[in-house]
C-alpha cells in the first residue's frame, strides 16, 4: 500500500491529511499554527500519521500547502492552496466546476476543470474584508464564541444591512446596530449576508458554473452556507471535511507524483530490459 | 389597443405634456414631498421606465455636467446617472478595489436593466470615471461616448473647440434619436432649461433665506427630480410646489448656518442629509451641482450650440473636477460661504474619491486660514446608520456655540 | 557606431548605460537646485520636453522622483508626512510623496530637486491636474494645462493614429494652446522661441522613437532578450529624461545594437541559469516598493515579461509609428502630443485589442494585470479588460492588486501565493497541451 500526505499550514490553523492509494483519507489532524510554524507542520503531520496508524517511512510523498508551505521542511515540494483546494474539492465532489474557499485571511474563487485543474482564480484584495476575519471581529464585538455565530445568525429574521466588510469597522458597525435596538441574531445574519455578497462578486469574476463547492474553515458555519445558497440561488456542496480540503488536495498531488514516479520507474525498467 | 405615445415634440408648448408622474396636488405639500422622495430613491427609475414605455429614447449621462438641452431638443429624455443605493450583484466583479461606489452602482443599474439608455455619455471627470466608456462598451449594448470638457478653459481656443465637441455629440444624439435638431428646436430647449435654472435658483434662495422652510434633504429631492423628468414637467412641478413651500407652517429656528461641500459626484444618502438637517441649517451646497452648473441664462442667440459652450466656460459654478485658473476651488468655497452667510462648513468627500479627497486638503487649509470652523467627513452612498456622524456633528456644533 | 565592442561590453550595456544616464540627469537637477535655477515640472504622459528644452529649462518629472523614493525604500516616510498634512491614505502616492518632497525643500534620495518656475501638463491623467493645483498653491507659479482630447468613441480603439474631422479639430485646438504656452514660456524665461531648436529636439525624438520601437519588436524573439518590467523600466527612465536629446537618441540606437546581438546569439533576458518557460505581458504600473523582488517572483518560475503596457502609455508615444514632420515643427508637436496622449489613455482605457494582438505577435502564455490602489487612471478598467482577454484568447490572466508606492499595502507573501498559483495553472495547462500534442503526433 502506498500512502501520501498533505500539510496545509494556514495563518491560524495547520491541517494535515494522510491518504491511501485509493485516495481515501486515512488520518487527519488540525492544530493551532502558533508561533513556530515548522513545529506546527511537523506536529500536525505526526498526529495525522498516528490517526492513520501509518509509520512515516511508509509515506511515499508529502506536499506542503498554505501560507507556511515552505516551512513544511519534511515535504517533497510545495503547491499553493489554490490548486490544492481545487483538487480536494473536485475529489470530494466530482461535479465541481467552481470552488469558493473561505478562510481566516483569504477568500478565493476558483474555476476548475473536471480533473480539478485550476482554470482561473481570484482572491480578495490585500485587506481581509469579506473573509473569516470579519466574522471574528463581529464575534469579538458581540462577545460570542466563533462557533456560536452560525447558529445565532440562523435564528435571525430581518437581517440588518451591513455596509462595510472592512474588519476595522466591523466592531463599530455591529455596536451601532445594537445601539439601535436590533437583535444579535439579525445583526449576525446581516454580517453573514455582507460577506456572502462580497464573495459573490469574487465568484462572478471567475465565472460561476455549477456545481459550486464551498471549502475552508468558514464553510463549517451553517449560516454562511445558508446565505451563500441564497445569494447564489443554488445549493453549494459542503463536505464535513471542508477545512481539510487544502491538505487533501496536497496529499492527492503527492500521491499522483509518486504515481508518476512509479510509472516512470517501470517504463525505465522495461527499457533497460 | 394602447398605442405608445410619442415623446413630446420639442416645439410643444411647455404646458402641453403628458406627465410621467401623476401627483395629487390636492393632498397638500407633505404627502407630495414624501412621494417625490420615493421617486428619487427608487432604483428602478420609474419615470424613466414610463418614458421608455411610451416609446421615448433615453440619454443617460454620468456625473457631473451634461448640456441636457442637446438631448432634449432631439426629443430624448436626459437622465442624470448618479448611482443608487442598491444591492450589487453584477458590477462588482468588473471593478477592482479602492474605487468609489457610484461607479459600481451606476453600472449595476444598467447591467440589471433598471437603466436602459439608448446612449450613454460619460466625461473624463476623474481617473476612475474616464475608464467608464471602456467598461460600459465592453459590457453593454448601448453605445457609450465620452464628452470631453476643457480642463484649459483659460485658453482663447477652448470655446471654439467645445462648440465643436458639442456638435460632435449632437451628431451622435441625432443618430440615436433618429431626427435632426435645428437651431430653433435647440433655442426652445434652452429657454425651457433657462426657466428650470431660474426655478432651481429659487429653491436655493428659499433654503438660504428661510432654511427652516426647506431643509437640505427636501431641497435635494426637488433638484434630483430634474434629473428624472422632462424639464417641461419639472418646471411645472416646481411652479406648483415652491409657493406651497413658502407657505409651509414651520417656525424659524435659530440654528447654525453651514455650507455642505463634497456632493458634486457621488451622492450622500438622503437620510444622511436628513440627519445633518436635524442639527444645522444647510444654507448652500454643491449637491448635484451639475444640474445647477450654469449660473445664469444661456444665450440662445444666433448660434445656440456656441451659447451652451460659452455658458459652460463663462457662467458656471465650480467643482473639484474642473480646472480653471480663474476659479481656485478654495476661494470659491470661501465665496460660497460668504454669499450664503454661513458660519461653518461640512467638508465631505466620498470614500475613494480622489479629486474630492485631494480638495479636502486645500479646503481645510483655506478654512483654517480664514478662521471658519469646519467639519471633515467621508461618506459612501451605500452607508448605513448615521449615529456616529450625528454625535460628531453635534459635538462640533456645541464646540462652536460654547466658544 | 562603427567602433567594435566586445561581447562582454555589449551584453548588459543598455542597463548599465541607462543607469549612468539616469544618475547624470539627477546630478544635473541637483546642480540646478544648488545654483537656484528653477525648473519646469512636467509629467511622463504628454511631457512636451522638446519645447521646454528650446527654453533651456531643466525638466523635472515628479512622477519619477516619487517612484524613486519607493525604489530607494524611503517612500513610507514621504507618504506619512503628506498624510499628516491631511492627505487621505486612498489618494495617489505619487502626489503625496511629491507634496512631502516640496515641504522638505526638494530633498530626495537621489539628490535635490529644484523648485518649479512653471508647470506644464496635459489631461493624460486627471490627477496631474489636481497635482498642479497643489504647486500653484505652494509655489504660486504659472500652470499651463494643455487639453488633449482623448478617444471619445465606444468603438474599440485600435491604437493607431486616425485622421477624422474631429482629429483635425483636436489638432488645431492643441496647436492654439501650444502657441499660448510659447508666449508663457517666453515671459517666464525671458527668451524668444526658436523654431530651429525645436526642429532639432524633435529630430532627436524621431530617432529615439525609431530605435525604441525596434527594441520592443526585438522581444518577439525566443527567448526574450529583455524583461519588459525590469530592464524595460530602466529604458523608460532614459526615454523620458533624455527625450529630445542626442544622448537619448544614441542610447536607444546602441540599445538596438545590443538587443540585435542578443537575438542573434539567443541570449535570454533570464540569464543562462534559468530557462524561459512562460512568456508574459504586464499590464499596469510596476510595484516599485519591491521592484526587483517582484520580477523574481516571476523569473523563478521561468516567466519573463516580454511586453508591458507601461512601455506603451509611459513612453510619450515612442511606441507609435509616428514621426514628427520636421518641415512644420509646431504642427508636428501638436500632432505628436495628440497621438502620444491619446495612445497613453487608450492603452489604459481601451487596451484589450492591443493586448490580444500582442498575445499573437509575441507568443504570450499569460497576461499579468497589476492594478494598484493609488492609481485609478491605470487600474479602474483592468478587471473588465481581464475578463475580455480570458474570453477571447487562450492566455491565462492573473489579477494581483498592490501599490506602486506604498509598502504598507504590498504583501509579498500574498503576492507570491497568487503568482505561484498562476504558474501552477500554466504548468498544468502545459502538461495537458503537451499530452494532446503527443497524442496528435503519435496518431500522424
Amino acid at each position: 500500500m502506498i500512502w501520501a500526505g498533505g500539510v496545509d499550514v494556514g495563518s491560524t490553523q495547520t491541517k494535515a491529511v494522510v491518504i491511501n492509494e485509493r485516495r481515501r483519507i486515512a488520518g487527519r489532524a488540525l492544530i493551532a499554527t502558533g508561533g513556530d510554524v515548522v513545529a506546527a507542520a511537523e506536529r500536525a503531520f505526526e498526529l495525522a500519521l498516528e490517526g492513520a496508524g501509518v509509520p512515516r517511512s511508509r509515506v511515499a510523498g508529502v506536499i506542503g500547502t498554505g501560507y507556511g508551505r515552505y516551512k513544511v521542511e519534511f515535504g517533497d515540494t510545495q503547491v499553493t492552496e489554490i490548486a490544492c483546494h481545487a483538487r480536494g474539492a473536485a475529489e470530494m465532489f466530482p461535479g465541481t466546476r467552481t470552488v469558493l474557499d473561505m478562510g481566516g485571511q483569504d477568500t478565493k474563487a476558483i474555476r476548475v476543470r473536471e480533473d480539478g485543474d485550476v482554470l482561473d482564480f481570484c482572491m480578495n484584495d490585500k485587506c481581509s474584508a469579506g473573509t473569516g476575519r470579519f466574522l471574528q471581529s463581529a464575534a469579538r464585538a458581540l462577545d460570542l464564541e466563533l462557533d456560536d455565530l452560525g447558529p445565532t445568525a440562523l435564528r435571525g429574521r430581518r437581517p440588518v444591512e451591513i455596509s462595510t466588510t472592512c474588519t476595522v469597522f466591523a466592531e463599530s458597525e455591529v455596536l451601532s446596530w445594537l445601539a439601535r435596538g436590533r437583535t444579535i441574531e439579525d445583526i449576525l445574519l446581516g454580517v453573514h449576508r455582507a460577506i456572502a455578497k462580497r464573495s459573490f462578486a469574487l465568484l462572478r469574476r471567475v465565472g460561476i458554473e455549477d456545481q459550486i463547492t464551498f471549502t475552508g474553515g468558514v464553510a463549517r458555519n451553517g449560516a454562511m452556507v445558508a446565505v451563500m445558497n441564497e445569494v447564489l440561488e443554488t445549493e453549494v456542496n459542503v463536505s464535513e471535511a471542508s477545512h481539510f480540503m487544502g491538505a487533501l488536495g496536497a496529499a492527492l498531488f503527492a500521491l499522483e507524483r509518486t504515481g508518476d514516479d512509479t510509472v516512470q520507474a517501470v517504463a525505465a525498467g522495461e527499457e533497460e530490459a | 389597443m394602447k398605442m405608445p405615445t410619442p415623446p413630446a415634440p420639442s416645439s410643444a408648448l411647455e404646458d402641453d405634456f403628458d406627465p410621467l408622474l401623476e401627483l395629487n396636488f390636492d393632498a397638500g405639500l407633505e404627502p407630495l414631498m414624501l412621494e417625490l422622495r420615493e421617486v428619487v430613491q427608487d432604483p428602478d427609475l420609474p419615470t424613466v421606465q414610463r418614458w421608455r414605455d411610451r416609446g421615448g429614447r433615453v440619454l443617460a449621462h454620468f456625473q457631473v455636467y451634461f448640456p441636457e438641452e442637446l438631448a432634449h431638443a432631439a426629443g430624448m429624455l436626459p437622465v442624470k446617472v448618479r448611482g443608487s443605493r442598491i444591492e450589487r450583484r453584477e458590477a462588482d466583479s468588473l471593478f477592482g478595489s479602492a474605487l468609489c461606489s457610484i461607479l459600481r452602482s451606476s453600472l449595476e443599474l444598467a447591467l440589471t436593466d433598471r437603466l436602459v439608455p439608448d446612449l450613454f455619455v460619460t466625461h473624463p471627470i476623474c481617473d476612475a470615471a474616464r475608464n467608464l466608456a471602456g467598461i460600459w462598451s465592453r459590457n453593454l449594448e448601448a453605445p457609450a461616448e465620452i464628452l470631453f470638457f476643457p480642463q484649459n478653459p483659460n485658453s482663447r481656443h477652448s470655446h471654439t473647440w467645445l462648440t465643436g465637441e458639442y456638435r460632435r455629440i449632437l451628431g451622435h444624439i441625432e443618430e440615436v434619436a433618429g431626427r435632426r435638431v435645428d437651431d430653433d428646436a435647440l433655442r426652445h430647449s434652452i429657454h425651457l432649461f433657462n426657466e428650470n435654472r431660474r426655478l432651481l435658483r429659487e429653491v436655493y434662495a428659499i433654503k438660504r433665506e428661510t432654511p427652516w422652510l426647506l431643509p437640505v434633504d427636501d431641497a435635494y429631492v426637488l433638484v434630483a427630480t430634474a434629473g428624472l423628468l422632462p424639464r417641461e414637467e419639472h418646471n411645472a412641478l416646481l411652479r406648483r410646489l415652491l409657493p406651497l413651500i413658502r407657505r409651509r407652517e414651520r417656525k424659524p429656528k435659530d440654528r447654525m448656518r453651514v455650507v455642505f461641500e463634497g456632493g458634486f459626484c457621488e451622492q450622500p444618502p438622503l437620510d444622511l442629509l436628513a440627519a445633518i438637517a436635524e442639527f444645522v441649517d444647510v444654507v448652500d451646497d454643491d449637491l448635484l451641482i451639475g444640474l445647477r452648473w450654469i449660473l445664469e441664462d444661456v444665450d440662445p442667440g444666433s448660434d445656440p450650440v456656441a451659447g451652451l459652450a460659452e455658458a459652460y466656460l463663462e457662467r458656471s459654478s465650480y467643482s473639484p473636477v474642473q480646472h480653471d485658473l480663474r476659479k481656485p476651488k478654495e476661494e470659491m468655497l470661501l465665496a460660497r460661504i460668504e454669499a450664503s452667510r454661513a458660519e461653518a462648513a461640512i467638508v465631505a468627500a466620498a470614500k475613494m474619491c480622489e479629486p474630492g479627497l485631494d480638495e479636502q486638503v486645500a479646503y481645510a487649509q483655506a478654512l483654517d486660514r480664514a478662521g471658519i470652523p469646519y467639519f471633515l467627513s467621508e461618506f459612501e452612498e451605500e452607508m448605513q446608520g448615521y449615529d456616529h456622524l450625528q454625535v460628531q456633528l453635534e459635538t462640533f456644533v456645541e464646540n462652536i456655540l460654547f466658544q | 557606431m562603427a567602433k567594435t565592442v566586445s561581447e562582454d561590453e555589449l551584453v548588459g550595456r543598455g542597463a548599465r548605460e541607462g543607469r549612468r544616464l539616469f544618475d547624470a540627469w539627477y546630478a544635473e537637477l541637483t546642480d540646478a537646485a544648488e545654483r537656484g535655477v528653477p525648473a519646469a515640472y512636467v509629467f511622463v504622459m504628454g511631457s512636451l520636453v522638446e519645447l521646454l528644452r528650446v527654453f533651456d529649462l531643466p525638466v523635472v518629472f515628479p512622477e519619477i522622483n516619487s517612484l524613486q523614493t519607493a525604489v530607494r525604500k524611503v517612500s513610507d516616510g514621504y507618504l506619512s508626512e503628506a498624510e499628516d498634512h491631511g492627505f487621505s491614505p486612498d489618494v495617489c502616492g505619487y502626489v503625496k510623496a511629491d507634496y512631502a518632497l516640496q515641504l522638505r525643500g526638494g530633498e530626495h534620495p537621489r539628490g535635490r530637486i529644484p523648485p518649479p518656475a512653471i508647470a506644464v501638463l496635459t489631461n493624460a491623467c486627471n490627477t496631474y491636474i489636481k497635482w498642479a493645483e497643489i504647486w500653484e498653491r505652494l509655489h504660486d507659479i504659472p500652470v499651463a494645462t494643455i487639453d488633449v482630447p482623448m478617444t471619445r468613441g465606444s468603438t474599440r480603439y485600435p491604437l493607431v493614429k486616425s485622421s477624422t474631422a474631429d482629429d483635425d479639430r483636436d489638432r488645431r485646438y492643441i496647436r492654439g494652446q501650444l502657441e499660448e504656452l510659447i508666449e508663457l514660456l517666453e515671459s517666464v524665461t525671458g527668451r524668444p522661441f526658436d523654431e530651429d531648436r525645436l526642429r532639432d529636439t524633435l529630430r532627436w525624438t524621431n530617432e529615439m522613437g525609431h530605435a525604441y520601437r525596434r527594441v520592443l519588436e526585438l522581444n518577439r524573439s525566443r527567448p526574450a532578450v529583455f524583461d519588459a518590467v525590469m530592464e524595460g523600466t530602466i529604458f523608460l527612465g532614459v526615454a523620458n529624461a533624455h527625450r529630445g536629446t542626442e544622448a537619448g537618441a544614441r542610447y536607444f540606437q546602441e540599445l538596438v545594437e545590443e538587443m540585435e546581438h542578443r537575438v542573434e546569439r539567443g541570449i535570454s533576458a533570464l540569464g543562462e541559469a534559468t530557462e524561459e518557460r512562460y512568456r508574459l505581458a504586464f499590464v499596469g504600473v510596476p510595484c516599485y516598493p519591491i521592484f526587483s523582488d517582484f520580477q523574481r517572483l516571476f523569473s523563478d518560475w521561468g516567466g519573463v515579461f516580454v511586453g508591458s503596457s507601461y512601455l506603451w502609455f509611459a513612453s510619450g508615444g515612442l511606441n507609435l509609428e509616428h514621426e514628427y514632420d520636421l518641415e512644420h515643427p509646431l504642427d508636428a508637436l501638436a500632432d505628436g502630443v495628440l497621438a502620444g496622449v491619446r495612445m497613453a489613455t487608450d492603452s489604459m482605457i481601451f487596451q484589450d485589442d492591443a493586448l490580444l494582438r500582442s498575445i499573437e505577435e509575441y507568443g504570450l502564455d499569460g497576461v499579468v494585470y497589476h492594478p494598484v490602489k493609488s492609481c485609478r487612471t491605470v487600474s479602474t478598467g483592468l478587471a473588465s479588460s481581464r475578463k475580455r482577454i480570458l474570453e477571447e484568447s487562450d492566455a491565462l490572466a492573473l489579477y494581483i492588486e498592490s501599490d506602486m508606492m506604498d509598502p504598507r499595502v504590498v504583501s509579498v507573501a500574498q503576492l507570491k501565493n497568487r503568482i505561484d498559483a498562476f504558474f501552477e495553472g500554466l504548468d498544468s495547462r502545459k502538461v495537458r497541451l503537451d499530452a494532446v500534442e503527443a497524442t496528435v503526433g503519435g496518431a500522424s
